[in-house]
């Protein structure tokens, strides 16, 4: 495929334009990857200043109290979002619920190891630990292991 | 809902086999003497699925600590060694207390087998996931 990249000077006006003849599984990875790269969220920190952050630099949400808070390597902000939409919204950047409380990052996950009654740990590569719970680990391994059956 | 059902199965064949193995080894050493005829052979699975039935205490529609989950199986424990104990203790065979000590002690191991091995069965699980985790995030990002 052709690839062509035309500099300009407002940031803002920045875009990627995909011309294709069919939009094939490939061309939406392009455009999942495309739309990634430029997403960026604003959160209060704890300190309660407004900072900018990209999403794929997010390691999990986590919702406390009615709020939501967003887990980067070195901060934790508020964002103005429920959980449910953090899910939704998210979903084509491989965001996946994994418990009532967690929407995790598959991009920053390390791994997975069991905990007691058929739940899970998911290893973050930041060195946190989150709980997959047995309701939401099916659809996880679903998502990352595709066609190869595993029901545990 | 398929999954622990699946979990159940497993545990009442992982027990079924255990209790069969035990059987053997204390009949064994406490009444070498003692023959039994074809129905004995569905005493280990009548065992094993009992057990199993009572792990319907481990159930909870909430998530449960870890806590909350380690006094679940102490009580589901409990209720099979209540089972046992109180089954051989109506036929008569809780002769002597060597013997009562010994069975009270099996059960528990075959108890913690059951979950070593569910464990196992987890973490191939897992190491399967992280596996195909690499695939794909290298296909993705």
């Amino acid at each position: 495929m052709k690839v062509s990249i035309r500099k300009i000077t407002d940031r803002k006006k920045e875009q990627v334009i995909i011309e294709c003849v069919y939009v094939t599984p490939e061309i939406e990875d392009i455009k999942a990857y495309a739309s990634l790269k430029g997403t960026e969220l604003s959160g209060i920190t704890l300190d309660q200043s407004m900072i900018r952050f990209r999403l794929e630099d997010v390691y999990y949400f986590e919702a406390l109290d009615e709020k939501v808070f967003a887990y980067t390597k070195e901060k934790v902000c508020q964002v103005k979002m429920r959980l449910y939409e953090v899910e939704e919204f998210y979903k084509a950047y491989h965001f996946v619920r994994c418990s009532k409380s967690v929407v995790l990052n598959l991009m920053l996950l390390e791994g997975i190891s069991p905990a007691l009654n058929g739940r899970f740990f998911a290893h973050m590569k930041n060195g946190e630990k989150v709980i997959i719970s047995r309701q939401y680990a099916p659809e996880l391994k679903r998502i990352v292991m595709g066609g190869e059956r595993d029901e545990k | 809902m398929k999954s622990k059902l699946v979990d159940m199965m497993m545990s009442f064949f992982i027990c079924t086999a255990c209790i069969t193995i035990l059987e053997g080894i204390i009949g064994m050493i406490f009444f070498p003497q003692l023959t039994f005829g074809y129905e004995a052979f569905f005493s280990p699975p009548l065992f094993g699925f009992l057990s199993v039935l009572f792990s319907i205490v481990n159930y909870s529609k909430k998530e449960l600590s870890i806590r909350q989950v380690l006094f679940r199986r102490f009580l589901h424990l409990l209720l099979i060694e209540g089972l046992v104990l109180g089954l051989n203790y109506r036929t008569g065979a809780l002769s002597d207390f060597l013997f009562s000590f010994v069975l009270a002690a099996s059960v528990a191991v075959v108890f913690i087998l059951v979950y070593v091995f569910v464990w196992i069965g987890e973490r191939a699980s897992a190491m399967r996931f992280n596996e195909q985790l690499k695939v794909y995030q290298s296909r993705q990002g």
